[in-house]
């Protein structure tokens, strides 16, 4: 019976340590976010260290292979468990803003941050950005030959060469709603179609773009400037272009933040985006690997970084994009991916 | 007192005892499945959701052949002998559970953009999905051919031997071990069904992708369900021979003078059993393993991996060990309501087939939903650490039927008709006979559920509480924009602790299987 008695210790000792933990006394806030772990984190640690009280942080990717904190804060709507959602992206935001999920707040620290990369009503704040860029491998793309435009990326001189991420995911599906947007159904229906009859690849992630061109096998792929980053930290033949500099212009994709509606942890929560919205947090997020662009001005942005008053950025109605979107990826974007998924 | 005999009384409660514990794993999804049917538009299955159901299908299809083929003869040779790197060998095939499908993959997929072109051509599609999923499932299949073999006596094995030689043994020890081991790779080949990652990675169309996008694109759950109950029924028809057929044979019994356990024996020819070992080894791990870790000599992170090992190993192992152990019991106390009624064992496993075709994510939203439903003082279940293991347990619980199935059956009713003779009550009859009996296979499928559980990441990344992560879900939080470095420096981390953990197990089943 020695067996039974090991067993039956080893089933108490587990109900204490799965239970036990679940009542945290010690004052917190819960912030579940989207954006990169590795990113995230620090962030919140520095937080923690200068508030005296823990950040619970719920991390997700935007990649494919996940079904999304977005998901987990919709099905939590009756009593949700988190404070705050930081996403790498304001697309997210609206569709939980049109789902009655966010608080409208107005935070202080939000007044020298631009108004056009947040939503007017208060929901959401938008602040340090990503851009959608196109990364190009040094060794098979000769100099000049560089793409200028995203429509270059259906140009047979890129044939075979070219890949994206699955554009129903991530910031690659908020860049093809921008483009729906900007240049009109038919001209972006033009471009897809273009794209996969000249041969391009559509990838599982952002990272995987990053990955394959850097190693060779595409010589030009559509990512964030994040990517990029990690790609020439790593030291691989890797340059970048920021897309439509001269035409429609380049997307941005800011960060956005939101207060959810009925959170435990109300005040926490305003005090941690407060946090967020601080131009430390953006040169932080410039200094880090993330390679955020802030968006404010007076913020120095890193030599290696273009500044967001050097770019040329696509002028976006966000808040609209949410509804473009959920049409987009039930619709045409679904139908082509399926058509053209290898 | 109660007679032991009860214990193999046939009657109508085993029926609704056994139905009452089927539906419980369905539980946290009826209501999303009912919404599914009753309020959405009804499903055109169309073009694209059927060839991905075509694609899953025959993935599924070969992994659970390749297992079969591969997986049965291996286990039967690990349980009947002793070779050089046994221990080993049993130890790294489980390597594979313990990680998420995903990270193969793109181990895979690193590896071949490394060798290039032609190696990613080679890696896409099909054989990709396939490598990946076989990982996986050949373990499951190898140790369930291993326990049944192990089910063998010692007067069964030498009898066979006398007859005619080695070849008589593993001929007998192949058939004894083979419904088992059929029953595992079919419960493999459908645990790929639900499994979206490796499809998206090596980009393959499958079912599973294609719910995923329901949920993650669309966010339109009820669509999801609907795909789900589509996935589940095809399953179930297409398994339902099998089921029919292997529900009888899974109570093969075993008379109580063939008690004497089996020793195992190095072969004549033993030199070629850690050959064998090591080639299906390197097939398995080598590829996938190197690219993982290639990254490694540009900076190893060992302060950062470290760090985050003692920040979330203990929940991993926690979520692992309380799966399997719930899984375990409630598996068990199933196979035992379910008795030797060969109709009820049927139905039994093929509740359970459909069970296994459920993505974690329909579970675990079915959890999230009940529990912002209920209030507040059910958090301190429903929203703490045992809900994760509690999800888990009912996602991989099938395995454990079959393992307890299989056990239960082993026993002979003689044993129960010998101790009621003699007045022996049914509570001393459990503790003393059936329990110990039972013991090594309740083991068994505490590890294979643990070590399931362990790298399972969709129902632990929406059921997790806020601070309780687990690791492969920091993997997977940061492997999409994290330094190749650090990634490969936390997988190598994860490894360790995994080949830790097996090391140990190892050693402590070594005491009981010398």
């Amino acid at each position: 019976m020695g067996a039974l008695r090991f067993c039956g210790l080893l089933g108490l000792l587990f109900s204490i340590g799965a239970i036990g933990g679940c009542g945290k006394a010690e004052p917190h806030v819960v912030v579940y976010t989207s954006v990169d772990e590795a990113f995230s984190r620090p962030i919140a640690e520095r937080f923690e260290r200068e508030h005296k009280f823990k950040v619970f942080l719920v991390t997700d990717t935007e990649e494919t292979k996940s079904t999304g904190l977005v998901n987990r804060l919709i099905a939590e709507k009756n009593r949700p468990q988190a404070d705050v959602f930081w996403s790498g992206d304001p697309v997210r935001t609206a569709i939980l803003k049109s789902k009655g999920l966010t608080e409208p707040y107005l935070s202080l620290e939000a007044k020298d941050l631009p108004k056009k990369f947040s939503d007017p009503e208060g929901h959401w704040t938008g602040f340090s950005a990503r851009a959608r860029i196109i990364m190009f491998n040094r060794d098979l793309v000769k100099e000049g030959q560089e793409p200028k435009s995203i429509l270059d990326l259906a140009d047979p001189r890129f044939q075979g060469k070219a890949c994206m991420a699955n554009p129903l995911f991530g910031s690659t599906s908020m860049h093809a709603a921008a483009l729906f947007d900007k240049v009109g159904e038919n001209d972006a229906k033009k471009f897809f179609e273009a794209f996969a009859a000249n041969g391009g690849t559509i990838l599982s992630s952002n990272g995987e773009v990053r990955r394959r061109v850097a190693n060779g096998e595409f010589a030009v792929g559509l990512t964030d400037t994040d990517d990029y980053n990690e790609a020439r930290k790593e030291g691989k033949p890797v340059g970048v272009v920021y897309p439509d500099a001269k035409g429609m212009g380049t997307v941005v994709v800011p960060n956005a933040v939101v207060l959810i509606v009925g959170g435990p942890n109300p005040e926490r929560a305003k005090k941690f985006i407060d946090f967020l919205l601080t131009p430390e947090v953006e040169k932080a997020l410039a200094e880090s690997e993330a390679a955020q662009i802030p968006v404010r001005s007076g913020v120095l942005t890193p030599t290696h970084m273009v500044p967001l008053d050097q770019l040329h950025p696509m002028d976006i109605q966000y808040e609209n994009l949410a509804g473009r979107l959920e049409d987009l990826s039930k619709g045409y974007l679904k139908d082509w991916v399926d058509r053209n998924k290898k | 007192m109660t007679s032991c005999l009860w214990l193999e009384r046939p009657g109508k409660v085993r029926w609704l005892a056994a139905l009452a514990l089927l539906v419980l794993p369905l539980l946290p999804v009826l209501p999303l499945c009912w919404q599914a049917v009753t309020n959405g538009d009804a499903l055109s299955l169309g073009w694209p959701f059927s060839r991905s159901l075509l694609n899953s299908l025959l993935v599924a299809l070969i992994v659970s052949s390749l297992t079969f083929l591969v997986g049965l003869p291996a286990g039967v040779m690990s349980a009947l002998y002793e070779f050089s790197g046994r221990r080993l060998f049993l130890s790294v095939v489980a390597l594979p559970l313990l990680a998420p499908s995903f990270l193969w993959a793109i181990g895979w997929s690193a590896l071949a953009a490394r060798l290039g072109p032609w190696a990613t051509g080679l890696i896409s599609g099909y054989t990709g999905c396939v490598l990946v999923f076989f990982a996986g499932a050949f373990a499951l299949v190898l140790y369930a051919a291993m326990a049944a073999t192990l089910s063998l006596t010692g007067s069964q094995i030498e009898a066979a031997r006398l007859a005619g030689g080695e070849k008589a043994v593993l001929h007998y020890a192949v058939r004894h071990a083979a419904v088992p081991a059929l029953l595992a790779s079919v419960l493999a080949g459908v645990l790929t069904l639900s499994d979206p990652g490796p499809g998206q990675i090596l980009l393959l169309p499958t079912a599973a992708s294609e719910i995923l996008t329901s949920f993650a694109a669309h966010y339109d759950f009820e669509q999801a369900a609907r795909q789900c109950l589509v996935l589940g029924g095809l399953v179930v028809l297409l398994s339902l021979p099998l089921v029919f057929v292997a529900a009888p044979i899974m109570a093969t019994e075993l008379l109580a003078r063939q008690m004497r356990p089996l020793h195992r024996v190095r072969p004549a020819r033993a030199h070629w059993l850690p050959i064998g070992g090591a080639v299906l080894t390197a097939i398995l791990f080598a590829g996938p393993v190197a690219g993982i870790l290639l990254p490694i000599p540009g900076g190893l992170e060992l302060e950062r991996a470290t760090r985050e090992v003692l920040r979330t190993g203990m929940n991993t192992l926690l979520y692992g060990f309380g799966a399997g152990l719930i899984a375990a019991v409630m598996g068990f106390v199933l196979a035992g309501v379910v008795g030797r009624d060969s109709r009820l064992r049927a139905i039994t496993l093929g509740l359970c087939l459909t069970a296994f075709t459920l993505p974690p994510a329909l579970l675990a939203f079915g959890i999230i939903q009940a529990s912002s439903a209920l209030p507040a003082w059910t958090d301190l279940f429903l929203r703490s650490r045992f809900v994760v293991c509690l999800a888990l347990a009912l996602r991989f619980f099938p395995i454990a039927v079959v393992l307890g199935m299989r056990a239960w059956g082993s026993m002979s009713q003689t044993w129960v008709h010998a101790a009621a003779v003699h007045g022996i009550s049914g509570r001393r009859y459990l503790r003393s006979v059936a329990v110990p009996w039972l013991l090594p296979s309740v083991g068994i499928s505490i590890l294979l559920v643990g070590l399931l559980a362990m790298g399972e990441i969709g129902a632990v990344l929406l059921l997790h509480p806020p601070g309780q992560s687990s690791l492969p879900l920091t993997i997977f939080a940061i492997m999409a924009n994290a330094p190749e470095a650090l990634v490969a420096s936390l997988c190598l981390a994860y490894l360790t602790l995994a080949a830790a953990v097996l090391l140990l197990i190892w050693r402590f089943a070594g005491r009981y299987h010398p």
